[in-house]
C-alpha cells in the first residue's frame, strides 16, 4: 500500500523528468507521457483511497469495541530522512511524546514521509483526476504551441508538487511543496513570457504570494518553538523517545495536549494568512484574476481547482489548531471574543461578497470566472469558519465539487477562446450556440452546478455550507466555546486579553472540567450567533450574485445573434475531441458528483470524517444529525432561481434594461468594474512607496556605495598618472629627486628628531 | 689650534666636498664627469669621518675611510668599465643617451642647441696661427666640431 501511496506523486515526477530531457525530441509527442503517467497516478490514489476506505470501516468497528484506541485512521509510508539534528529544541516546557512520557529536548527532525488519510485521499483522488482531464484537454488546446514540450513538464511537476503537498507529513515539507505548486503556477502564468502582461502577472502572483508565505512561515517558526516538533504524525521509531506530532494521535485522543491561548490564536491566524495569499482571499486576492494570463488550461487545473484550494486543505488539516485556539480572541468585540475561526468565516464571507460583485460586470469571460472562483473559496473558508464537523465536511465538499464544475467552466471558455482565436472579451462575440454545440452544452451543465440548483454538484455543496452556518447562527455553543470555557472556568484569574501568559496552559497539568459550561454567566453566545446569522443572510446572498453573473456570462456568450471576432477567422468551429471529451467527462461529474458523494449517500462525509484531524473528539462532538434543512435548501434555490431568471431577462434577447441599470447606478457600476480599486489602491499604497524605495536603493548602491568603491579603485590610478610624469628617464633628475628627499629627512630629524 | 676648530674646519672642508660633488653630480651629464662627482662626495664623507674619528679620538673613523677607499675601488672599476660599454654602444658619454627607462608617455629628453654650437653664427677671431696645429681627423664630421664630445 505504501509504494501506491509513494506511486502517486513519483510517477508525475517521473514523467515530467523523461518530458523535460527528451522533449525537444518529442514535440508534438510531449503530452503522452504527461497523460500517461498522471492517469496512473489517479488509478494509484484510486487505490490508496480504497484502502483507507476499508481500513476505515475496520477500524470503526474496532472504534466501536474500544472508543479509546485510535482516533480516525492514517497510514504513514516513510521514505527518505531529510534533516536530523539531535536537541535541536530545547525547553523549560515538558513536551509530551507518544509514548506518554514527557522530555524537555527534542530533535529537528524531518523526514520526507508520506501520509494517508481520508483527506488526503480524496484531495488526491481529485487532483489527479482533474490533471488527467486537462492534460488531454491541454494536449488539444496547446497543440501547435512553440513551447508544447515545456507546458507539459510544467503540469507534470505541478501534480507531482501538489499531490505530495497534500500527503506530506510534515510542516516544513508542506512548505516546501506550498512553494512549489506556486512555483509551477509562476511558470505557467507566465508561459507565454514573452507577452509582458503575462509575464507581470506571474510575478504579482508570486508577490503576493510572497506576503502570504511570509504569515505561513511565521506560523511554521511558532509550531516549532511551542510544540517542538513539525510532523503531523507520531513518529513510528520504536524505542526513540520522539515528541509527539502536532496532529498525531497523541494529542488527538487528548486535546489538551494541545497549546492553548494566544499562542494557539497566533498560529491559527498567520496560518490564514498563508492560506489568504494562497487561495486568494481578501485582501491577497489581486493576483488571481491576472493569472489568467496563463494559458486556459493552466487556469482550470492551478487556478480553479487544485491550487488554489490548497489553503482550504491547509486549515482543514489543522483544524485541531484552530480547535484549540478556542475561544481565546483575536480581540474583543465588546465582552464576546471575537476567534480566529471567526477570522477565516469573515475573512471568507467578505472576499465571496467582494469578488462576487466585481463578478457581475466583467466583460473578460475567464475574469468572470476567475473572480468567481475567488468567491467560491471565500465560500469554503466561511463554512470552515464554523468550527463544526458539518461546517468543515461542507467546506471540504464544496471544495471536491467546484473542483468539477469550475474546471468544467474554464475548460468550456477555453474551448471558446480556442475557436475565437484567443478573443475572450464577451462582447465580441455571441450566440456561439450553433457553433459550438457541446461547449455550450457542458458549460450550461457547469453554470448550473455553479449557480447551485438541485440536483447538480454545486447544489448539494452549497446547501450544506448554508446549513452549517445556519446551524451555527443558533445552536447551542459548539465545542470550541465549551472547550474554551472549560480553561476559563479554571484557570479564571488568568485569563486576560492578552493570551501570552497561556503557552502551553493545559499541557501542565489537565484542569478539571466544569460539565455545565453554560453555567458560567461570563459566556455569551450572542454575538457569535448574531455574527453567524449574518454570514448566512450574506452567503445566501452571494448564492444569489453567483447565479446571476454566471448566467450573464453565459447568456453573453452563448446566446443573442451569432457574433464572431474577426480574429477568429474561418476558425469558428467547435474544438476537437481531445478538447470536448474531457468536457463531456466533467459535466457529467458536475451533475452527479453532488448527488452520489453528497447527502443522499452521505458517503463523503462518512470517509471525511474519518480524517484524524476531523476525528477527534473536540470537532465530533460538534457533529450533528445529518439533516436535509427544507428552508434552507428552499431559500438557496429560490435567491438562485431569482438571480438566473433576473440574468435571463436582462440578457437573453436584445434588451436595453441592462445598460440602464449599469448607467442608473452610476458609481456603484463603476466600482464593481474598477474591481473596487483595490488594485489601484495597492498600487499607492503599497507597490508606488516599494518602488521609491527601490530607486532610492538603486541610487543609493549605484552612486554612493559604487561611488566609493570606485573612488577608492580611482585613486591609486590617480596616483600613478601624476607619478608617472617622474619616470622621465634622467639621471640627474633621480638624483635631484633623492638629494630633496635627502634634505627633508635630514631637515625632519633636526626639528622633530632626538 | 684647539680640537673643536679643527673639528669644524674639517667638517666644512667635507661638506664642501660633498656639496660640490653633488653639485656636479647633479648638473653635469657627462658620465666620466659624474663617477668623478660621485668619488669627490665619497671624499668628502671619508674627511669627515675622518675629523670625528680624531675628535672622539677613536680609530674607527680612520678604519670606515680605509674600507671607504675599497669599496671606491672597486666601485671605481665596476663603474669605469659600465662606461666603456656604454660608449661602445652609442659613441657618446652623454648619461642623456640613456632615457630610454622613462614612461612610454613622455616625451624623450632634447638637447637645446646653444647658439654657442652652431658654427654659422659663431664668429672666430682672425689671428694668426700660434704654436702647431692640434692634430684633428678630418674624417669625423660632428656637429659642432670637436667640442660637441665634452
Amino acid at each position: 500500500m505504501n509504494a501506491l501511496l509513494i506511486a502517486v506523486p513519483a510517477l508525475p515526477l517521473a514523467g515530467a523528468l523523461f518530458v523535460a530531457l527528451t522533449g525537444w525530441k518529442l514535440r508534438g509527442l510531449s503530452h503522452w507521457p504527461i497523460v500517461l503517467t498522471i492517469a496512473a497516478s489517479f488509478l494509484c490514489s484510486l487505490g490508496v483511497l480504497n484502502h483507507v476506505r476499508e481500513e476505515v470501516a475496520k477500524n470503526q468497528a474496532l472504534a466501536d469495541s474500544d472508543p479509546a484506541k485510535t482516533v480516525g485512521f492514517e497510514m504513514v509510508a516513510p521514505i527518505w530522512t531529510w534533516l536530523d539534528i539531535p536537541d535541536a529544541y530545547q525547553s523549560n516546557q515538558p513536551l509530551n511524546t507518544p509514548g506518554g512520557k514527557t522530555v524537555t529536548t527534542a530533535p529537528l527532525h524531518i523526514d520526507v514521509v508520506l501520509r494517508a488519510d481520508a483527506l488526503t485521499a480524496i484531495m488526491l483522488c481529485m487532483v489527479t483526476f482533474i490533471s488527467t482531464l486537462v492534460a488531454i484537454y491541454a494536449a488539444g488546446y496547446m497543440h501547435g504551441d512553440r513551447s508544447y514540450w515545456r507546458f507539459f513538464v510544467y503540469i507534470g511537476l505541478f501534480v507531482f508538487s501538489m499531490t505530495m503537498l497534500v500527503s506530506v507529513s510534515n510542516f516544513v515539507l508542506l512548505f516546501c511543496f506550498w512553494e512549489a505548486v506556486g512555483a509551477c503556477s509562476y511558470l505557467l502564468i507566465g508561459f507565454w513570457y514573452q507577452k509582458p502582461e503575462a509575464a507581470a502577472a506571474g510575478k504579482k502572483a508570486l508577490l503576493v504570494n510572497r506576503v502570504g508565505d511570509f504569515g505561513l512561515a511565521l506560523a511554521l517558526f511558532l509550531i516549532w518553538t511551542n510544540y517542538g516538533t513539525l510532523d503531523y504524525h507520531d513518529p513510528v521509531e520504536g524505542g526513540q523517545s520522539v515528541v509527539a506530532g502536532v496532529l498525531g494521535q497523541t494529542r488527538l485522543a487528548n486535546p489538551d495536549l494541545f497549546v492553548h491561548g494566544g499562542v494557539a490564536v497566533a498560529i491559527c491566524a498567520l496560518l490564514f494568512v498563508g492560506c489568504c495569499g494562497k487561495s486568494a482571499q481578501f485582501p491577497l486576492h489581486v493576483w488571481l484574476p491576472d493569472a489568467m494570463e496563463g494559458p486556459t488550461p493552466v487556469s482550470a487545473l492551478i487556478h480553479a481547482a487544485t491550487m488554489v484550494t490548497a489553503g482550504v486543505y491547509l486549515v482543514t488539516r489543522c483544524t485541531p489548531l484552530f480547535m484549540a485556539a478556542g475561544a481565546e480572541p483575536l480581540f474583543m468585540v465588546g465582552d464576546s471574543p471575537f476567534t480566529a475561526q471567526m477570522l477565516v468565516a469573515v475573512i471568507g464571507g467578505f472576499t465571496a461578497l467582494l469578488a462576487g460583485l466585481i463578478a457581475l460586470t466583467q466583460t473578460d469571460l475567464k475574469r468572470v470566472l476567475a473572480y468567481s472562483t475567488v468567491s467560491q473559496l471565500g465560500y469554503m473558508f466561511l463554512a470552515l469558519g464554523t468550527g463544526s464537523s458539518l461546517g468543515i465536511v461542507a467546506g471540504m465538499f464544496h471544495l471536491f465539487t467546484h473542483a468539477f464544475f469550475k474546471a468544467l467552466l474554464f475548460l468550456g471558455s477555453g474551448s471558446v477562446m480556442h475557436a475565437m482565436g484567443h478573443v475572450i472579451d464577451m462582447r465580441q462575440f455571441s450566440g456561439l450556440r450553433k457553433i459550438m454545440p457541446i461547449t455550450h452544452a457542458t458549460f450550461l451543465i457547469g453554470c448550473l452546478a455553479l449557480a447551485g440548483l438541485f440536483p447538480f454538484a454545486g447544489f448539494w455543496s452549497k446547501d450544506e455550507i448554508l446549513a452549517s452556518l445556519h446551524e451555527r447562527s443558533h445552536a447551542h455553543p459548539v465545542a470550541t466555546e465549551q472547550a474554551a470555557l472549560q480553561i476559563d472556568s479554571s484557570k479564571q484569574a488568568s485569563i486576560d486579553r492578552d493570551g501570552y501568559q497561556h503557552v502551553a496552559l493545559l499541557s501542565e497539568e489537565t484542569p478539571h472540567k466544569h460539565p455545565h459550561a453554560a453555567h458560567n454567566p461570563a459566556f455569551d453566545t450572542t454575538f457569535s450567533h448574531g455574527l453567524y446569522g449574518f454570514l448566512y443572510y450574506l452567503a445566501v446572498g452571494c448564492a444569489g450574485l453567483t447565479a446571476f453573473y454566471t448566467f450573464r456570462a453565459f447568456y453573453m456568450t452563448f446566446y443573442g445573434e451569432l457574433k464572431v471576432p474577426a480574429a477568429a477567422g474561418d476558425h469558428a468551429h467547435e474544438s476537437p475531441a481531445s478538447m470536448t471529451t474531457p468536457l463531456v467527462v466533467l459535466a457529467v461529474c458536475a451533475v452527479f458528483v453532488g448527488m452520489v458523494f453528497g447527502f443522499p449517500t452521505h458517503a463523503f462525509s462518512d470517509l471525511l470524517t474519518q480524517t484524524p484531524s476531523l476525528a477527534y473528539k473536540t470537532i465530533a462532538d460538534t457533529a450533528v444529525e445529518p439533516e436535509f434543512h427544507v428552508d434552507v435548501a428552499f431559500w438557496g434555490t429560490v435567491v438562485a432561481l431569482i438571480g438566473i431568471a433576473l440574468a435571463s431577462y436582462l440578457y437573453l434577447g436584445d434588451r436595453k434594461e441592462a445598460a440602464a441599470i449599469a448607467k442608473a447606478s452610476g458609481p456603484l457600476y463603476d466600482l464593481s468594474l474598477g474591481k473596487f480599486f483595490i488594485d489601484q489602491l495597492y498600487l499607492v499604497v503599497f507597490v508606488f512607496p516599494l518602488l521609491v524605495l527601490a530607486y532610492l536603493c538603486y541610487a543609493v548602491d549605484r552612486f554612493l556605495i559604487d561611488g566609493a568603491v570606485n573612488t577608492v579603485g580611482a585613486i591609486p590610478v590617480a596616483a600613478g598618472k601624476t607619478m608617472r610624469l617622474l619616470q622621465n628617464g634622467m639621471v640627474q633628475f633621480y638624483a635631484l629627486a633623492m638629494v630633496l628627499g635627502l634634505i627633508v629627512l635630514v631637515w625632519g630629524i633636526a626639528i622633530y628628531g632626538s | 689650534m684647539n680640537e673643536l676648530a679643527l673639528l669644524h674646519n674639517s667638517l666644512l672642508i667635507g661638506a664642501l666636498l660633498f656639496g660640490l660633488g653633488m653639485a656636479g653630480f647633479l648638473a653635469r651629464r657627462n658620465m666620466i664627469i659624474m663617477f668623478l662627482c660621485a668619488e669627490m662626495m665619497l671624499q668628502g664623507i671619508a674627511v669627515s669621518l675622518i675629523a670625528w674619528g680624531r675628535y672622539h679620538n677613536d680609530w674607527g673613523g680612520q678604519m670606515l675611510v680605509i674600507m671607504i677607499l675599497t669599496v671606491a675601488a672597486c666601485e671605481a672599476g665596476l663603474a669605469l668599465a659600465l662606461i666603456v660599454m656604454l660608449y661602445q654602444r652609442t659613441g657618446r658619454l652623454d648619461i642623456a643617451a640613456w632615457s630610454e627607462i622613462r614612461e612610454e608617455s613622455l616625451p624623450a629628453y632634447q638637447d637645446v642647441e646653444l647658439d654657442e654650437f652652431t658654427a654659422e653664427t659663431q664668429v672666430w677671431p682672425k689671428l694668426t696661427t700660434a704654436g702647431v696645429l692640434p692634430d684633428v681627423d678630418p674624417s669625423v664630421d660632428e656637429p659642432g666640431g670637436h667640442r660637441g664630445q665634452l
